[in-house]
């Protein structure tokens, strides 16, 4: 193994004395507590090219970094040598409005990406946490979004191109800048939620979308998770101006509250019709208009993310049709807080102080099993991690998967061990 | 290399009357919707993933190469066995295995014809969103492959937006899962880069649909213009002011002249263009649209604009745009489709260029396309009997993919690469770019088994290779083919 005096030399050779340094006594680039040996900071796709083939010879295991907001997603590294900063790859390349496309470098905040855009009446249907300023690169690579997902669609969606710095510090281009192109094979799906293990994120297009004339939130109360379900499945074959539909549940003691946030979003008409008809289906399934126009934020997820917090926080993949049974198996269990999305299946239960973490995580995924679901560990206390795969067991195409990390990363020097099944 | 073993052990494995050898029964697979052929040495029809599995099997085996084929109406030469082999043709493979309204998905065999999800899925309110025009006669599994697109792709995405999971038979020969129904499954996204892959990592044997709710309302608008150019502007006008329509189809006046004589649409005989758009949505949602395009093509001169609003009146309006090709078969003996994608933006320049093009090269050219996306469909018109027509319309069509890429597009928005574009690769991807590319198709093992020839920058042609082909199996007695 190179010295870490020598490797910091070498980095300030490719990107100059101010960026690249050792890490202080600060936390900022560790990932489960783990520190790299060096930070480098690259301004270029030159520069990041060659980092990579800088450490691509001397086998230094390497994670990239943006915004940095959700910092310990995946399994323990199996090695972490060098952090990755790509804060400073933080230009929009090409924005062309008309065309309703936008090329950004990776390191991009997403709100100031949304800021830029919102001058053009536009923006990318990423639900950012308010609050947060995560990378547009980091974005991708953890395939972060929420619940307007089901209304505008998934990073997959409306992610058309792509540059990604390979293993051996090759720039490299995916897709394409316009909207439809089936020009070879579409890796920018590929690089999508693959966690910086397959390469590294320098620059994106996205499609993006008008801004609704009209946005509103609405919230319900209601007494059970089926009547939520039940609620959201109505809503969604009337064909309403729908942005996003969100289901909370938290633990009160009783854990009877349940609180349904509507958004929706177009133009008058459609907006002021889909109002009134909520409203005559409220009664329908008893429920009750909350308070104000804003939702009540019982901190649900963000108890949960916050990265002080040493609890459970777990995100299953139901099918639908079975989320409110799935959720009565959770309470059952130990009734978490909860966030959901009764249009997508997806949930987020957080168990903030739970002692009995391990336990916990088994007898859910049991759960999760019997309803034919996921279950991806977002958080957990680090002596936890130690003993556990966060993405649960390996999936059928496992063997696959490994192959497609072996040809991305032959030296497996990308984020090594923080993928499925530790690839 | 043994053809008769490869014969006797696909029969054993599939059944003996679903292999064909003889050269007339090899004939029909011959060709796709495209200008090229290349012949199979043998056709087999599996049943199921475990036959197509045993047939992989076989095929590497005897060490020739495998290449799916659904409905054979690719046009980018998907389905044509390039470098001879095995052929799996998934037509029995036709069943839809589910259907679930309740989480609008359904499971479906690679067989199934396009359309037939959408007529399973009415009676539940829901319909498959992907509608590339042979809907009626293309299977799913040959839109995955391809990553077919479709007027509607405009507001909805093509079908790799609406494939949540896939069953494969990798080029070992075995069953894998990809992806599945619910949201966010574990691991890297393979069922996104098999959609759209053309048959050369994996054959695809099922196939999770996403299905989406059937609007309250559609409005269907056409509107024409005395010349392209305000039509296109009319498009940027519309796209510009945020508003996504379902569909925003052009067709010039070439297309109109071929169509009228048999669809009698009314257009005027002195009209430059025509758009076909459709809005759709909540009713007051669907409304307000059509307004706002009727006003936006009246500010750029529209000279009549026709609206339908009953499904009677929206298919008349449609009849012109679907019965274009077809018409234009009538106008020349034959017609070459090409498949480019701009910038929507750059349509007036771009459409300039391949008019320019296509009458310094001597050749009619009828536009109809997706305009909303900047997917331009040129057909050109020739005489395949002509001593180098074929030679020069394909020159034609190279120029006009230039064109596209030069203003920052692709040399395909839903067609494919297949074997015919392989070699304009090179100018949009880097020689790196394609090499990680080959990676993928390395982690699939798939190097030389599934549809060799294809995507992929050679200086091997395919027609050579056909024309191989023809000479051996004339030499085992099909005496009438050359």
């Amino acid at each position: 193994m190179i010295a870490q005096a020598t490797v910091l030399d070498d980095l300030r050779a490719i990107v100059g004395d101010k960026h690249a340094y050792l890490p202080d006594d600060s936390p900022t680039f560790a990932v489960d507590g783990m520190n790299p040996k060096a930070i480098v900071e690259p301004r270029t796709y030159e520069e990041v090219g060659a980092v990579m083939r800088y450490a691509s010879q001397a086998g230094l295991a390497t994670i990239a970094s943006g915004g940095r907001t959700k910092p310990d997603i995946g399994n323990l590294p199996a090695r972490y040598d060098l952090a990755l900063s790509l804060s400073r790859l933080d230009q929009i390349i090409e924005y062309e409005p008309a065309d309703l496309t936008v090329t950004c470098q990776a390191g991009i905040s997403v709100p100031e990406l949304q800021r830029r855009l919102r001058v053009h009446g536009q923006k990318v249907p990423l639900d950012e946490r308010p609050g947060k300023q995560p990378s547009a690169g980091g974005m991708l690579a953890t395939n972060s979004n929420g619940p307007s997902r089901h209304a505008f669609g998934e990073l997959r969606d409306f992610t058309i191109g792509m540059r990604v710095v390979t293993a051996d510090g090759r720039t490299t281009r995916a897709g394409g800048k316009v909207v439809k192109n089936v020009a070879g094979y579409d890796l920018c799906k590929l690089y999508i939620g693959s966690l910086g293990t397959l390469g590294v994120i320098v620059e994106a297009t996205f499609k993006v979308m008008p801004v609704a004339r009209i946005e509103r939130t609405l919230a319900f109360r209601l007494r059970t998770p089926g009547n939520a379900c039940s609620l959201a499945a109505d809503l969604l074959r009337r064909g309403l101006a729908l942005s996003y539909l969100q289901l909370r549940g938290w633990n009160n003691g009783a854990n009877d509250s349940w609180l349904l946030e509507i958004g929706l979003a177009g133009s008058e008409g459609p907006v002021a019709r889909s109002e009134n008809e909520l409203a005559g289906m409220a009664a329908d399934f008893k429920a009750e208009v909350a308070d104000g126009d804003a939702p009540v934020n019982a901190g649900a997820t963000d108890s949960g993310e916050s990265k002080e917090a040493r609890g459970l926080l777990c995100r299953f993949s139901v099918l639908p049709s079975r989320l409110s049974a799935f959720i009565g198996g959770l309470q059952a269990l130990e009734p978490p807080d909860m966030v959901a999305e009764p249009a997508t299946g997806v949930l987020r239960a957080s168990w903030p102080n739970s002692a009995a973490a391990l336990t916990l995580l088994e007898r859910s995924r049991e759960i999760a099993k019997s309803h034919s679901a996921a279950c991806f560990v977002e958080r957990c206390p680090p002596e936890l991690k130690r003993r556990i795969d966060v993405f649960g067991d390996p999936p059928p195409a496992f063997e696959l998967m490994r192959r497609v990390k072996q040809q991305f990363d032959p030296n497996g020097i990308l984020s090594p061990g923080r993928f499925v099944g530790r690839l | 290399m043994k053809r008769s073993t490869l014969v006797r052990d696909l029969k054993g494995a599939i059944g003996r009357h679903w292999v064909l050898h003889t050269p007339e029964d090899l004939l029909v697979y011959e060709y796709d919707a495209t200008i090229d052929r290349g012949l199979p040495e043998v056709v087999v029809l599996p049943e199921d993933a475990g036959g197509v599995a045993r047939a992989v099997r076989i095929a590497r085996q005897h060490d020739v190469p495998v290449t799916a084929r659904g409905a054979g109406t690719g046009l980018s030469g998907g389905a044509i066995p390039c470098e001879g082999g095995v052929v799996i043709v998934t037509t029995r493979m036709n069943r839809i295995l589910e259907l679930d309204p309740e989480n609008q998905i359904a499971v479906v065999e690679p067989g199934v014809i396009n359309l037939d999800i959408s007529r399973a899925a009415s009676p539940y309110g829901l319909y498959y969103a992907p509608d590339p025009s042979s809907q009626k006669a293309c299977s799913i599994g040959g839109n995955v492959a391809e990553n077919a697109g479709g007027p509607h792709c405009l507001r909805y995405g093509s079908t790799t937006n609406h494939v949540l999971g896939l069953e494969i038979v990798t080029a070992e020969g075995e069953v894998v899962l990809l992806g599945g129904k619910t949201a966010n499954t574990p691991g890297y996204d393979l069922t996104g880069v098999v959609v759209g892959s053309e048959g050369t990592l994996a054959i695809v044997t099922k196939v999770i649909v996403r299905l989406l709710y059937k609007p309250e309302a559609t409005v269907t608008l056409l509107a024409i213009f005395d010349a392209v150019t305000q039509a296109s502007r009319a498009v940027s006008a519309i796209i510009g002011r945020g508003m996504i329509p379902a569909a925003l189809e052009m067709m010039d006046k070439n297309t109109m002249e071929a169509v009228e004589p048999f669809v009698h649409a009314g257009y005027p005989p002195d009209a430059g263009a025509v758009l076909l758009i459709e809005v759709e949505g909540l009713r007051e949602a669907a409304q307000e649209q059509a307004d706002a395009v009727v006003s936006i093509c009246r500010e750029l001169n529209a000279r009549e604009i026709r609206i339908g609003l009953s499904q009677e009146d929206r298919d008349k309006l449609w009849a012109g745009r679907k019965g274009a090709l077809g018409a234009l078969g009538r106008l020349a003996p034959s017609y070459y489709i090409l498949d480019g994608v701009i910038p929507r933006t750059l349509l007036p320049t771009v459409l300039d260029g391949v008019y320019e093009a296509c009458e310094r090269f001597g050749f009619r050219v009828a536009n109809v396309f997706h305009a909303g996306d900047g997917n331009l469909h040129p057909n050109v018109m020739f005489d395949e009997r002509v001593p180098g027509a074929t030679q020069r319309v394909l020159e034609l069509g190279e120029e006009i993919m230039r064109l596209c890429v030069d203003a920052g597009g692709s040399i395909t928005g839903e067609h494919g690469v297949g074997y015919e574009k392989r070699n304009y690769m090179s100018w949009i991807f880097s020689a790196d770019d394609l090499e990680v590319m080959s990676r993928l198709k390395a982690a699939f093992g798939a190097s030389d088994a599934f549809n060799p020839g294809k995507i992929f920058p050679t200086s091997k042609g395919c027609g050579e290779v056909s024309s191989r082909m023809r000479a051996a199996i004339a030499k085992v007695g099909a005496g009438a083919y050359v």
